[in-house]
C-alpha cells in the first residue's frame, strides 16, 4: 500500500470517528432496579381480604393471607426507596426520623395496635386507622407501600411472615408451649 | 491523489462545521462573557499546540529525511556535524518557547481573572437544586413574595449576569451549559456558586455533568435568554396562581390530581405543596418534560403518567393506578396549566 | 437588727386589709407579746396567757375584709422592684376562676394561710384521679365551692362538690370528640384548661370545636365548630374571657395550619371576629389604627409580602398560648406560634405575622399594635409564651409593661401601650444571637446557628421548646418579682425538606436534645423585670415544665418533670418544702380556700406534652420520665381537710344526704 492510500485510510477512519461523536443520541441507559411490572406484588384483592380482627367462628385461624410476604423484603434498594418515601410522605413527622415515635407511634418496638406482619403493616399504610393515621391508597401505589413496609420491617420490630399464625395469640418464636396449649392449636 | 486527498480534508473540516448546528452542547462556540474568554483561549492555545507540532514535526521529518553527506557514513564519526549553529538551534528554540509560553500563561491568568467575577453584579439569583433526575430552580425575587418555583427551563434576560446557587437533593450532579459556562459540580452538603450571562437569545441546552444514576443521561436543561421584556413578561406569569379549574372535566381532573399527584407535585393555587417533585403550576410553559427528556405534548404527558418508568426506567416517579378515564382528565387538567 | 426594729416591721406588714393582729402567720409578734409578758408577770398567769393567748390565734378567723374593685394588689416594702399588679376582675380571692388567675396572668393569690413559716407542714389533703392518661396540662378552677378538671383527649369535664366530705362528683361531660384529632396534636392530646363565664364552663375541644356546658348541671350549652381537623388544626388552649366575649385560638404550628384567634359571644358561642395571623391586612385585621412600635413592621399587606409566593397559606402563627388584659387600655396580648414549616430555607423573608406578640382590641379585634419576638424563625421559637401585665419604673419613668418569657431565652419588659422593647435579655443559656439591637428591635442572628436541608447543625442552643415553653410564669407584688420555670439545653438539629400533605406534619426538623453548660435540664428562677437579671434560680436534674403559683405568703410553687412539688421561699429561693407525686409534672399549680377556711393548694401530676415528644428516652438522665398520670393531688397544712380523719367519713351517712329519685348528693 503506498503511503498517500495509507493517510486516506487513516482520514477516512478519522472521519468515521469523528461524525458519531457529533451527532450521536445518547444510548438507553440499563437499569439494576427490575421494572416494576415484572415484580410479583401480591394482589390488591388478597391484601384486602386480611380481616382487621379475628375471623368469627373459626377455632383457629384460617385466614393463611396473613402469610402473604414483602416481595421488597431485605431488598437493599427498596429499603432504601422506602426510606426516601418514609421522609418525604412525612411518616418521619409523626413517627419520628429514627422511627421511635411521637404523635405517632414507635415502629421501631414490638407492639402493634393493628398487627405487625407484613400484610397488616401494609393494610394500616393503605387504609389508615381512626386515630389520626391517613390511608395512603390513593396517593402511593402498591408498589411504593411495599417498599415503605421493607423499611418498616428493617427497623427489627415487626412480626415474621413464618410466625404468622401465632402472631395474634402473643406468641414469640423461642416460647415454650404447654400440652394443653399444643392441643388447641391444631385445628 | 491530490483530489482524493483534497476531498478527505474538505471532509475532515466539514465534518465539524455540518454538525455545529446540530450539537448545542458545543462548546468550540459559546455566547456569553463567563466562557467566551475561555474558548478563545481555547482555541488560542490549541492553535499554539498545532503550530508547535508543526514545526517540530516539521524539524523532525527535515532531520530523519535530510540527505547525509557521504563523508558522515564513515563510520566511528559522529553523525551530528560540529559547527557554531548547533547551540543556536537551542537557545533560538529555548527563547521562543520560553516567549510563548509565558504569553499562554499571562493570557490563561487573565481569562481567569476575567471568569471568576461577574462583571457587574448579578441582579438575580436562581437556587437550582439537583435530584436525581431533574432540577428545580427558585427565583429569588428582590422581596420574599417575588420568589417563585419552576422546574428544568430556566430564563434570564439577555445580557444580564445571572447568579446560580447550586445545591443537591441527593447525590453528586454537576451543572453543564456548554455554550454559556463551565461545568460546576453539585455537591450534597454545599452550596456551590456559578455566574453566567447570556449575550445573544436563544435556547441553550445543558447536561448534567457528572454520574449520578441510572438515568444520568436523561438530566437536560434548557435556559432559555430572552429580551428584558420577555424575561419580565414570563416572571410575573410563573409568579401567578393557577386559577382553580371551572369546567367539569378540569375539576375531575384536579381531583385527580390531588389524590394522586399532590403528595409529590405543586400547583400553586389548588392547596397542593408536594416537594418531591417538580413543581407544575406553569406545566405548559415549558418546552420538555421529564428534564428534557419528552417534548411537552398532551401524548407524551400521558404516556408519561401512565408508566413513567418505561420512558425513564429507575425514574423515581411511581406510575399510579389510574384508570383510563382518570387519566384522560388529569392529563387534559395538566394541559390548561399554562 | 434589734428586737424594737423588727417588732415594727412586723407590725407594718401585718397591718393592712387582711387579717387581724392576733394572725398565726406572724411568729415575730408573738415572740415578742410573750416575752414582754414574761417580763413583767409570774410564771402562773404567764401560763395561763400563754394559754389563753394560743386558744385565742387557734379559733380565730381570718376577718377578710373585702378589697375594693381595681385596687391594685398592695406593694410590699421588700419589693425589689416596686412593680404594682391589677388585680381585675377581682375575682373572690378564695376561688380561682381562670386559668391565669386575672386578667394581668400574674397567678397570684392574696391567700397567705400557707406561708414561709409553715409551708414545710404542707401534706397531702386527698387527690382526684380523671382516669384519662396523657400530659396534665391544665389547672382546676374553683368556683362556688364546686372544683373543675378537665382531662386531656377525650376532654371530659368534672364538678367535684367541695363541700362534701371526699369530694363527690357532682357531674362530668363527655364530649366525644372525633379521635382523628388525637393524630394531629404535635405535643400530646392535651389541653390547658377552661374559663368560666356567666355560669358556664367554655373549654376547647381537641377536635376543633369549643364547648359551653352548663356550670351547675353538666348539661351542654353550645358547641361550634372553629376549624376542620381533617387538615391536621387541632385546638389546646385555655380560652380566656373578656366581658361577654370569650377568645380562642388554634394549634398546629407543625401541621401547616391557618393561624388565628377568635372572639365569641359567651352566651350563643356565635363567632364575633376571627384575625389570621398570615395574609393580608384585613384578614389579619390590621387597620388604620395599627401603630407597631418598630419600622420593619409597618407596610401594607407584610403577611403576604414577607413570604415566598403562596407560602403564607400555610404558614401557621397559631395562638395556642396564653391571653392577657389590660382593661384600662382595652386591650388583649397574645402571641402566635413559629412560622411552617420547621425548614426556614424553604420560606425566606420575615415569615409575618409568626412568632410575634399581638395588642388587639377585643370588642373588634383590630390590631393596636404588633412586635415579632424572632424574624425569620429558624428554630420553633413561638411567641405564645404568657405577657405578665404589671406598672414599674424603667429608668425613673412610671411605665404600664408586659413581662414575656420567650421561647428564644430572652426576657423581654416591653411598654404594653406601644410595643417598645425597654429590655429584652438572655434568662437561660442561648447561643442562636449574638445581641439585641434596642434601636430596631432585633435580635442578631449568629450565622453559624441558622440551618439548612440536610446539613447536620450542633450544639444550638436553646432547642426548639426553647429557653421556656408554654408553661406559665407568675408574679408577686410582694417582692416585685416574676417567677418562671426555663429550661437549660441544646440540640443538634438537621432539616430536611418537606411537602405540604394536608393532614400530615409540616414539619422537616429532626433533632435531638441534651442540657447546655452545667448538666442541669431544668431551672426555677425568680427575675427582675426591670434590671433584666436573675435574682436566683433552683437548679433541676429534669426539666421544670409546670406552672408557677405565687402567694402572698410568699411562697412560690412549681414541679418537675420527675414529680417533685416544691415551695419555695420567694424572697431567697431556698427551698421549703418538696412533695414527691406519682408521675411528672407538667400542669399549673392553684390555691383556694376550701368552705372550711383552710387554703389549699392543688396541682396535677400527669407527664406527657412537649416534654416527650422528640426525645430518646434512655438516652440521657433527665429525659428518663416516669410513666403516666392522672391524679390532681389537693395539699393543706398537715394534710387536714374534711376528707380525712379518724371516722367512716363519705360511708353510710353520705346516703341519708342523697333525694331518693335523683342519686346525687345534695348540698349541705
Amino acid at each position: 500500500m503506498d503511503h498517500c492510500a495509507a493517510r486516506a485510510g487513516m482520514g477516512m477512519l478519522a472521519f468515521a470517528l469523528l461524525t458519531p461523536l457529533s451527532g450521536c443520541r445518547a444510548a438507553q441507559g440499563g437499569s439494576s432496579m427490575t421494572a416494576q411490572s415484572t415484580m410479583n406484588l401480591p394482589a390488591e384483592s388478597a391484601a384486602g381480604a386480611v380481616p382487621l380482627g379475628q375471623l368469627a367462628g373459626a377455632p383457629a385461624e384460617t385466614a393463611t393471607s396473613l402469610s402473604i410476604a414483602n416481595p421488597y423484603e431485605h431488598n437493599p434498594q427498596a429499603i432504601q426507596a422506602g426510606r426516601q418515601l418514609y421522609l418525604q410522605m412525612n411518616c418521619a413527622g409523626c413517627h419520628a426520623y429514627n422511627g421511635k415515635g411521637n404523635m405517632g407511634p414507635d415502629l421501631t418496638d414490638t407492639y402493634w395496635r393493628y398487627g405487625g406482619l407484613p400484610v397488616q403493616i401494609y393494610n394500616t399504610i393503605h387504609d389508615g386507622r381512626p386515630q389520626g393515621m391517613p390511608a395512603w391508597k390513593r396517593a402511593l401505589p402498591p408498589d411504593e407501600i411495599w417498599k415503605l413496609v421493607a423499611y418498616i420491617q428493617s427497623l427489627g420490630g415487626t412480626v415474621s411472615v413464618s410466625n404468622y399464625e401465632h402472631a395474634r395469640q402473643g406468641d414469640r418464636p423461642g416460647d415454650l408451649i404447654a400440652p394443653e396449649a399444643q392441643a388447641e392449636a391444631q385445628p | 491523489m491530490r483530489p482524493r486527498i483534497a476531498m478527505l480534508c474538505c471532509g475532515l473540516l466539514a465534518a465539524p462545521a455540518a454538525t455545529w448546528a446540530e450539537t448545542p452542547m458545543s462548546y468550540q462556540r459559546t455566547f456569553g462573557p463567563a466562557v467566551d474568554p475561555v474558548t478563545r483561549l481555547a482555541w488560542g492555545l490549541g492553535t499554539v499546540s498545532l503550530v508547535v507540532i508543526v514545526v517540530i514535526g516539521v524539524l523532525l521529518l527535515g532531520s530523519l529525511l535530510r540527505r547525509r553527506d557521504a563523508a558522515d557514513g564513515d563510520s566511528g564519526q559522529l553523525a551530528v556535524r560540529h559547527d557554531g549553529g548547533g547551540m543556536a538551534w537551542i537557545y533560538v528554540g529555548s527563547g521562543i518557547s520560553l516567549v510563548v509560553l509565558t504569553g499562554c500563561m499571562v493570557w490563561t491568568l487573565i481569562v481567569t481573572a476575567a471568569v471568576a467575577r461577574p462583571p457587574s453584579p448579578p441582579l438575580l439569583t436562581v437556587q437550582v437544586t439537583a435530584s436525581q433526575w431533574w432540577w428545580g430552580l427558585r427565583y429569588q425575587g428582590a422581596q420574599p413574595d417575588r420568589t417563585f418555583t419552576t422546574a428544568n427551563e430556566i430564563h434570564i434576560p439577555v445580557g444580564q449576569p445571572i447568579r446560580f446557587e447550586l445545591a443537591s437533593a441527593d447525590v453528586v450532579h454537576s451543572f453543564w451549559i456548554p455554550q454559556l459556562a463551565g461545568k460546576m459540580d453539585v455537591i450534597p452538603g454545599q452550596t456551590n456558586v456559578l455566574w453566567l450571562q447570556a449575550n445573544k437569545p436563544g435556547t441553550y441546552r445543558g447536561q448534567c455533568a457528572a454520574y449520578c444514576g441510572v438515568q444520568h443521561a436523561h438530566m437536560a436543561i434548557f435556559l432559555v435568554a430572552e429580551s428584558a421584556q420577555d424575561f419580565a413578561a414570563w416572571q410575573n406569569h410563573q409568579l401567578a396562581e393557577t386559577p382553580m379549574p371551572v369546567s367539569d372535566s378540569d375539576r375531575r381532573g384536579e381531583e385527580v390530581f390531588q389524590g394522586h399527584c399532590a403528595v409529590c407535585h405543586t400547583i400553586r393555587g389548588t392547596g397542593s405543596a408536594g416537594h418531591v417533585g417538580p413543581d407544575l403550576t406553569h406545566l405548559m410553559t415549558r418546552g420538555t418534560i421529564a428534564a428534557g427528556l419528552l417534548p411537552n405534548t398532551p401524548g407524551t404527558l400521558a404516556a408519561w403518567i401512565a408508566n413513567p418508568g418505561s420512558l425513564k426506567p429507575g425514574t423515581h416517579m411511581p406510575a399510579q393506578v389510574l384508570s383510563g378515564s382518570e387519566l384522560k382528565a388529569v392529563t387534559s387538567y395538566l394541559t390548561t396549566l399554562n | 437588727m434589734g428586737r424594737s426594729a423588727s417588732t415594727e416591721e412586723c407590725r407594718r406588714r401585718s397591718r393592712g386589709l387582711e387579717g387581724s393582729f392576733f394572725r398565726t402567720s406572724h411568729s415575730c409578734l408573738r415572740v415578742e407579746y410573750l416575752s414582754s409578758l414574761f417580763d413583767r408577770f409570774h410564771s402562773k398567769v404567764l401560763f395561763a396567757c400563754c394559754g389563753l393567748l394560743m386558744v385565742m390565734s387557734s379559733s380565730c378567723k381570718r376577718s377578710e375584709a373585702p378589697i375594693p374593685v381595681n385596687r391594685p394588689y398592695e406593694t410590699g416594702n421588700a419589693s425589689f422592684t416596686g412593680a404594682t399588679l391589677n388585680s381585675a376582675p377581682n375575682d373572690p380571692p378564695g376561688e380561682w376562676r381562670s386559668q391565669a388567675h386575672d386578667y394581668a396572668n400574674t397567678r397570684y393569690s392574696t391567700l397567705d394561710q400557707i406561708n414561709t413559716g409553715n409551708v414545710g407542714k404542707l401534706r397531702i389533703a386527698w387527690t382526684f384521679s380523671n382516669g384519662t392518661l396523657g400530659g396534665q396540662e391544665a389547672a382546676p378552677l374553683v368556683v362556688d365551692n364546686t372544683m373543675y378538671v378537665v382531662t386531656p383527649f377525650p376532654d371530659e369535664l368534672y364538678a367535684l362538690d367541695l363541700t362534701l366530705p371526699g369530694e363527690p362528683i357532682k357531674w362530668v361531660f363527655k364530649p366525644n370528640p372525633s379521635p382523628i384529632a388525637k393524630g394531629k396534636a404535635c405535643c400530646g392530646p392535651v389541653t390547658r384548661g377552661v374559663a368560666y363565664a356567666n355560669g358556664k364552663l367554655i373549654y376547647n375541644l381537641l377536635d376543633d370545636h369549643t364547648v359551653a356546658v352548663d356550670a351547675k348541671t353538666g348539661k351542654e350549652v353550645w358547641r361550634i365548630k372553629m376549624g376542620n381537623v381533617e387538615t391536621g388544626e387541632t385546638m389546646t388552649m385555655a380560652p380566656f374571657v373578656v366581658g361577654n366575649k370569650v377568645l380562642v385560638g388554634d394549634s398546629g404550628g407543625e401541621m401547616g395550619v391557618w393561624g388565628w384567634i377568635a372572639a365569641l359571644d359567651v352566651d350563643s358561642g356565635k363567632e364575633l371576629w376571627r384575625a389570621y395571623s398570615t395574609g393580608s391586612d384585613s384578614q389579619v385585621r390590621i387597620g388604620n389604627d395599627f401603630k407597631p412600635f418598630y419600622d420593619h413592621m409597618k407596610g401594607k399587606d407584610l403577611g403576604i409580602g414577607s413570604w415566598p409566593a403562596g407560602a403564607w397559606k400555610h404558614g401557621a402563627g397559631s395562638v395556642w398560648g396564653w391571653i392577657s388584659y389590660d382593661p384600662q387600655l382595652n386591650l388583649i396580648y397574645y402571641g402566635t406560634s413559629n412560622p411552617s414549616p420547621r425548614v426556614p430555607d424553604q420560606r425566606p423573608g420575615d415569615n409575618l405575622w409568626t412568632s410575634t406578640i399581638f395588642a388587639r382590641n377585643p370588642d373588634t379585634g383590630m390590631a393596636r399594635w404588633a412586635y415579632q419576638t424572632t424574624p425569620h424563625d429558624r428554630w420553633d421559637y413561638d411567641a405564645v409564651n404568657e405577657d405578665i401585665l404589671m406598672d414599674l419604673r424603667v429608668d425613673g419613668q412610671l411605665r404600664k409593661v408586659m413581662v414575656h418569657f420567650d421561647r428564644n431565652a430572652y426576657g423581654y419588659t416591653i411598654d404594653r401601650a406601644t410595643g417598645e422593647v425597654l429590655k429584652a435579655a438572655p434568662f437561660t443559656y442561648q447561643n442562636w444571637s449574638s445581641g439585641f439591637d434596642m434601636k430596631t428591635g432585633i435580635p442578631t442572628v449568629n450565622p453559624d446557628k441558622e440551618p439548612h436541608p440536610n446539613v447536620k447543625l450542633v450544639n444550638v442552643c436553646p432547642p426548639d421548646i426553647g429557653g421556656k415553653d408554654w408553661q406559665p410564669s407568675a408574679a408577686s407584688p410582694r417582692t416585685g418579682l416574676v417567677y418562671a420555670a426555663v429550661f437549660n439545653m441544646c440540640m443538634d438539629v438537621t432539616d430536611n425538606d418537606v411537602s405540604y400533605i394536608p393532614s400530615s406534619p409540616f414539619d422537616g426538623m429532626d433533632m435531638k436534645r441534651y442540657p447546655a453548660p452545667g448538666g442541669n435540664l431544668g431551672e426555677f428562677i425568680a427575675w427582675n423585670p426591670v434590671t433584666g437579671k436573675k435574682v436566683w434560680g433552683v437548679k433541676e436534674v429534669y426539666l421544670t415544665m409546670s406552672g408557677v403559683l405565687a402567694t402572698a405568703g410568699d411562697v412560690v410553687f412549681y414541679g418537675t418533670t420527675d414529680g417533685w412539688f416544691r415551695g419555695v421561699d420567694a424572697r431567697s429561693g431556698r427551698v421549703l418544702w418538696s412533695q414527691k407525686l406519682g408521675s411528672g409534672i407538667i400542669g399549673q399549680p392553684i390555691t383556694y380556700l376550701g368552705p372550711d377556711h383552710r387554703q389549699y393548694i392543688a396541682i396535677y401530676a400527669g407527664v406527657g406534652g412537649a416534654a416527650t415528644v422528640h426525645v430518646d428516652k434512655e438516652a440521657v438522665k433527665g429525659f428518663d420520665f416516669p410513666a403516666g398520670g392522672n391524679s390532681l393531688y389537693v395539699f393543706s397544712i398537715d394534710g387536714d381537710s374534711m376528707s380525712n380523719g379518724q371516722s367512716q367519713l363519705g360511708g353510710m351517712d353520705s346516703i341519708s344526704k342523697k333525694s331518693p329519685q335523683s342519686g346525687t348528693s345534695e348540698k349541705q
